[in-house]
């Protein structure tokens, strides 16, 4: 059929099939600024548009319903400014403030959020923060935490209004021991009350920067700027920058038919009427391809876990595990062909509880001869990893203790929810070699993982990374990249598989689950003799990062807490751990990749034993916390199963943390005042405001490389390439800032290009809090090495041109696009450029450097929450989030303000209302975004960030990692804030209505 | 699948497509629902040509136009403000622009805000061609059209009444685990209905006075147990959630 309508101000007419969504109809038509979230109930929002000036999801409606209506989408809203003789009108102010404010992390869902913004303002050009939540409130983000889209959009009206609105400011201009000048008015608080929380966001968009002495004796031009992200203008404008905004002649579709039993064997399966089917190209089943074990976890090699996956296998080990694969001409004639599939399945006893995958007669998950042991995986007694650390003597540390508290502590298994699905490109490019072009964060491991599977060596694959629209670790897995490659190598011809948003929860990775049990022992002044953990870890059905996500569990919570007096010295620490199989699907990364499991127990635990000694929970922590200069505990005990080495950890800035943040959040004032915890009218409601320390990473030491190479062009700019995979954290402005400060160039300057296998250098990807820390430190190596020789050049050319005293290169400052003697005299860096590639004794100025660490220093944080809790029905609503952290120095205030304020989102979600849940046959309960409920723009409490700098000097500028951090002490800090409203004491996240009502049940009155 | 797509231009059109026999053939409001890829074959039939779109207030009744979307519908300023609250709830600021009224009622489960407070409203659901309305209780028990009944034209709600709504999620906007919603009338009768859970949003009481509101909630929800709440909580939340709507009634 024919459909007629307006798009972006032109007629067209359009052939459409009348089951087309219009989602499906613009892209084909090139409109990649559309996204699609894979969701099938128009949960998400990425694929909106604007229909007759309202914003729509373009999924749930089908192509035929716009004939006659206007259609607008973010392609004809503004363009880059600059486009060569070209004049453009440049950016539109909406998108231009989006830019501005660092609203853009992803980008996935940017163009949504700038086409609802577009709506709300050219109908009410003087919105409150109310109604610009409320107009972006049908469009999910994972990244922002939705405070710098609020902000941005303010700005946009301001500005459409006429207004000036202020700056986004330069440098921040540090005072030593104290705060910066930028530090903008504090917000006022959110009135509680059990509806939506009121939250006051500013159009200055600056966080609160407090600095260390050692940290301000620097000063830097390019460090601590709130630059621009170097990607944001063409994600601001839609472009096809993502994997799947691709268009390649004859490219198939791939569908993957998936277990509907939680274990089975597949007694027999017949694909002949699948591949009957006009238009499908391959079905494929566990007899068509090499059986190959592997892990699909993305990390270094060796694997640090079991090998126990194949990309197809004669057996099934979870609702979703794969069965088989299918190519064809479009996705309705796939998911038909699937329906054709036909198997008979022998159904095996399934564990869905991880108590008892290690019972005697316990049912082996994997019975397979491949199976690849590590360490102590066990799989005869479905064990995939054992962990056992010991660091001093904790019974002694028991004995010598006055109370001893024992309890046990409960964390659900959870999504990422990147709002981009998992989506992959594969296709043989003319020499034969294999091109996978994947949302992934970890191209590299993705190559080398790869390569055996397919049958290919890895030279013959080249694995392209393009903007990935959120990871969060659900991409620090080779997850699908197999079965389009499967697909392609059967049929010769380019594949794109998506998954769906409910494929992403039956079949995807997600946070490990856990059961906890901890016993602290203490002496009655609140020094912690001894402090052990055991963690039962759900693994589900396969052993990716099972070791790994649960070591950090103990290696980052049970660091935090050495003791006192003599217990600083010689901790008593225990850390053991099972990880086990069960009939679930496979956990896997996710942001602070166990260490939030781990900071749930310890933290309530602590506020536990704090108010039964009669202690000031604040005081108690920090009197046992680490502290500068002190040996991290774990550092001899364990190191993912390899050799630990002693590490000393320099820079602690947890009680400058836990200063600033109580202060900003009122601790004192509230904390001990009764009448502040009552709701004046509503006596069913209790205020109470809680806290927890924390500390993560910053990368894995003696193992995590970066490499980056950087060239010189003509014009004095850089080409720098990085393996690093920016995930939409910021990470390539960050690398290309400390590039400019080596230098001496804005960040305009810097190229950056991340990442294909091909072309960039190695780097592990994207993970473990490392990208800033090991590949900003591989970029710096680059940059010295080039900006040496452009030094020894500059030294040159002065002599010969300019008169004055003879120059060496010690003599060559570089700045301002210049290399400058003292007596400031200079050449610019273009006419070095012209000089050495074309005019005298030509060379390519250029420099490549890498990096791994001895050491991985750990950010520190206290997070702080206020809630209202309804005493009588347990409805809980979290009113504020304050997070003040020492990450070292702070590159970008703006992105890395932005990491916090998604960090807290996400683990606000962890504390609240996310969680999956499986029946007794091993079926997911959630498989949207309505059932598993992430934070929307109108319900979101107050976040505030305040960054406390110390200068890590294991770094070239003082850095340490800001990503993970924020996902540690969220939930610890509402559990706490709960027991001080209403002395509900939970011990199992997140905290619904009903386990808040069944624990205020064993209140004593 | 969708095979067909038609867009009528008059009910008439309307109805004689609906009625053929050749297969099977739905109507189509903002798409939601229909527009996601289905194993069925089915045919459309696009019903926004048709005016459909209407609010009218007649004496003390609100005549909904099948095809109004909740927008629309939550525009409105003499709605009573527990309906749009249940609006806001019910669906994202892009599907409420998309989503209609009878669409949303026809195709709602139990955890659908919407539904509770029109099922408090004791909305009636008016269909064509038969002419005939039915209650939108009767709606949810059955599932079931009236005879010979081929698509909804409007939907009526009074609105003399006094309605209270409040819901208990994990958050501000989740999905309710227990939500009531209460309405009463000038002549003092009441009603209290319950979401949250099952297939469909339940009528727990309607008398000529709210006496017993408490016990008929309790009672109501003695056997809501599923995975997301028990029914000894739902129980406890969802009677002192009616018994604060019953105080926070404003007289009519």
């Amino acid at each position: 059929m024919m459909i007629y309508f307006t798009l972006n101000g032109d007629l067209v007419e359009w052939e459409a099939d009348p089951s087309d969504t219009l989602l499906s109809v613009l892209r084909r038509h090139g409109m990649f600024g559309v996204k699609s979230g894979g969701c099938a109930k128009g949960e998400c929002g990425a694929c909106a548009v604007l229909l007759d000036k309202k914003p729509v999801n373009s999924c749930t409606l089908l192509a035929a319903q716009v004939t006659g209506h206007q259609v607008e989408t973010i392609e004809a809203m503004g363009e880059h400014p600059e486009q060569g003789w070209k004049k453009t009108s440049g950016l539109h102010p909406i998108q231009q403030a989006l830019v501005e404010s660092g609203a853009i992390q992803c980008g996935y869902c940017t163009p949504a959020f700038a086409l609802a913004a577009r709506a709300l303002i050219e109908k009410n050009q003087d919105p409150t923060e109310a109604e610009v939540r409320t107009a972006i409130s049908g469009i999910l983000c994972r990244c922002t935490g939705y405070l710098k889209p609020v902000q941005a959009i303010l700005r946009a009206a301001a500005v459409m209004r006429g207004e000036t609105v202020p700056p986004i400011m330069g440098t921040p201009e540090t005072e030593t021991q104290g705060w910066s000048v930028s530090m903008p008015p504090v917000g006022t608080l959110p009135e509680s009350g059990l509806g939506l929380a009121e939250t006051t966001s500013q159009t200055r968009v600056m966080p609160k920067i407090w600095t260390s002495q050692d940290a301000g004796e620097r000063p830097r031009t390019q460090i601590g700027r709130p630059e621009v992200k170097v990607d944001a203008v063409k994600l601001v404008q839609g472009k096809p920058a993502f994997s799947a905004d691709i268009e390649k002649r004859g490219m198939l579709v791939a569908k993957v038919l998936h277990s509907p039993l939680a274990h089975a064997r597949i007694k027999s399966i017949d694909l002949s009427d699948a591949r009957a089917l006009p238009g499908v190209a391959a079905v494929l089943c566990y007899k068509d391809i090499p059986r190959v074990i592997y892990s699909t976890a993305g990390q270094s090699d060796p694997i640090p876990g079991p090998l126990d996956a194949f990309s197809l296998d004669r057996k099934v080990r979870f609702v979703g595990d794969r069965v088989a694969f299918v190519a064809a001409e479009t996705a309705e004639i796939a998911e038909q062909a699937l329906r054709l599939i036909k198997v008979e399945y022998e159904e095996l006893p399934a564990i869905l509880d991880s108590r008892e995958s290690m019972l005697p007669g316990a049912v082996r998950i994997h019975d397979e001869s491949e199976y690849v042991d590590f360490a102590d995986s066990n799989p005869a007694k479905n064990v995939a990893a054992e962990i056992r650390i010991d660091i001093g003597d904790i019974e002694k540390g028991f004995a010598e203790a006055d109370r001893i508290y024992e309890e046990e502590y409960t964390v659900p298994k959870v999504q990422q929810a990147h709002i981009e699905p998992h989506v992959v490109v594969t296709y043989w490019d003319e020499d034969d070699r294999l091109v996978i072009r994947t949302s992934t964060q970890v191209p590299f491991h993705a190559r080398r993982i790869l390569a055996p599977v397919l049958g290919l060596p890895v030279k013959r694959i080249r694995v392209i990374k393009p903007r990935i629209g959120g990871g969060f670790g659900g991409k620090q897995e080779v997850l699908i990249e197999d079965v389009a490659a499967h697909l392609t190598i059967a049929t010769s011809r380019p594949v794109i598989y998506e998954t769906s948003r409910e494929e992403e929860f039956i079949a995807a990775r997600s946070r490990h689950p856990m059961r906890v049990r901890m016993k602290t022992g203490v002496k009655l002044d609140g020094t912690i003799t001894a402090n052990a953990m055991y963690a039962l870890s759900d693994t589900g059905a396969y052993g990716c990062h099972a070791l790994t996500v649960t070591g950090n569990t103990g290696h980052k919570a049970m660091a935090l807490y050495v003791g006192a007096g003599p217990y600083r010295l010689a901790p008593n620490i225990r850390f053991y751990a099972d990880v086990v199989y069960t009939n679930t699907p496979p956990a896997g990364a996710f942001r602070g990749y166990g260490v939030p499991q781990g900071f749930w127990p310890l933290e309530r635990q602590i506020e536990h034993i704090a108010r039964d000694l009669g202690m000031d929970s604040i005081d108690f922590r920090m009197k046992n916390a680490l502290r500068s200069g002190e040996l991290h505990p774990f550092s001899t005990a364990w190191s993912e199963g390899r050799e630990p080495r002693p590490e000393i950890v320099h820079t602690v800035g947890l009680e400058e943390c836990v200063r600033q943040a109580k202060a900003a959040i009122g601790w004192d004032q509230k904390y001990p005042d009764i009448e502040w915890h009552v709701v004046p009218g509503k006596p069913h409601l209790r205020r109470g405001i809680g806290v927890a320390t924390v500390m993560q990473g910053t990368a894995i030491p003696y193992l995590d490389m970066g490499g980056a190479s950087i060239k010189m062009n003509d014009d004095g700019s850089f080409n720098l390439l990085v393996g690093a995979t920016d995930l939409g954290t910021g990470s390539d402005t960050v690398l290309a800032q400390m590039a400019a400060e080596v230098l001496g160039v804005p960040v305009d300057d810097i190229l950056v290009y991340s990442s294909d296998t091909d072309f960039t250098p190695f780097d592990k990807g994207a993970y473990a809090s490392s990208t800033t820390y090991i590949s900003g430190a591989a970029v710096v190596r680059a940059a010295e090495m080039a900006a040496e020789r452009i030094k020894l050049r500059a030294a040159r050319l002065i002599n010969k041109l300019a008169a004055g005293p003879e120059v060496s290169e010690e003599d060559i400052l570089l700045a301002n696009k210049q290399a400058s003697t003292r007596d400031g005299r200079f050449v610019t860096l273009e006419e070095i450029a012209l000089n050495t590639l074309h005019h005298d004794d030509q060379e390519q100025i250029m420099g490549t450097g890498s990096y791994y660490s001895p050491v991985s220093p750990p950010p520190f944080a206290a997070q702080f929450a206020e809630v209202t809790v309804d005493v009588e029905t347990g409805k809980v609503v979290v009113d504020r989030l304050v997070m003040a952290v020492d990450s070292g120095v702070i590159v970008n205030p703006i992105t890395a303000s932005g990491q916090i304020e998604g960090g807290l989102t996400q683990a606000l979600g962890y504390a609240v209302c996310e969680e999956m849940v499986y029946d007794e046959k091993g079926r997911a309960r959630e498989t949207d975004l309505d059932d598993y409920h992430i934070f929307r723009a109108d319900e979101m409490p107050a976040l505030e960030t305040i960054f406390v700098q110390t200068y890590e000097p294991s770094h070239p500028f003082g850095v340490k990692a800001v990503a993970e951090i924020p996902m540690d002490g969220v939930a610890p800090a509402v559990g706490n804030a709960i027991l001080d409203a209403c002395g509900a004491e939970l011990l199992e996240i997140p905290a619904t209505p009903e386990r808040i009502w069944r624990a205020l049940k064993k209140v004593t009155p | 699948m969708i095979k067909a797509y038609y867009r009528p231009k008059d009910l008439a059109e309307a109805l004689e497509i609906l009625s053929r026999t050749n297969g099977e053939y739905r109507p189509l409001g903002g798409g939601v629902t229909l527009s996601q890829m289905s194993a069925q074959t089915i045919s459309v039939v696009d019903l926004q040509s048709l005016g459909l779109n209407s609010l009218t207030q007649e004496g003390q009744f609100l005549q909904i136009g099948a095809t109004t979307t909740l927008a629309s519908l939550a525009n409105l300023d003499y709605i009573q403000p527990g309906l749009k609250s249940a609006i806001r709830l019910e669906a994202n600021n892009n599907l409420r622009q998309q989503a209609t009224v009878a669409g949303t009622l026809v195709s709602t489960g139990g955890r659908s805000t919407f539904g509770t407070v029109m099922l408090a409203l004791d909305a009636l659901l008016h269909w064509l061609p038969v002419d005939q309305e039915q209650g939108l209780g009767e709606w949810f028990t059955l599932r079931q059209a009236p005879s010979k009944a081929l698509l909804i034209n409007k939907v009526q709600i009074p609105l003399n009444v006094s309605l209270a709504f409040d819901t208990i999620g994990r958050t501000p906007d989740d999905l309710p685990v227990i939500c009531a919603a209460v309405a009463k009338w000038p002549s003092g009768r009441a009603r209290v209905t319950l979401g949250g859970f099952g297939a469909a949003p339940i009528l727990a009481l309607d008398a000529p006075e709210s006496g017993g509101a408490e016990a008929a909630v309790r009672d109501a929800l003695s056997r809501a147990t599923d995975s997301w709440a028990s029914a000894e909580y739902r129980q406890e939340a969802g009677a002192r959630l009616v018994l604060r709507l019953m105080g926070q009634l404003q007289p009519v």
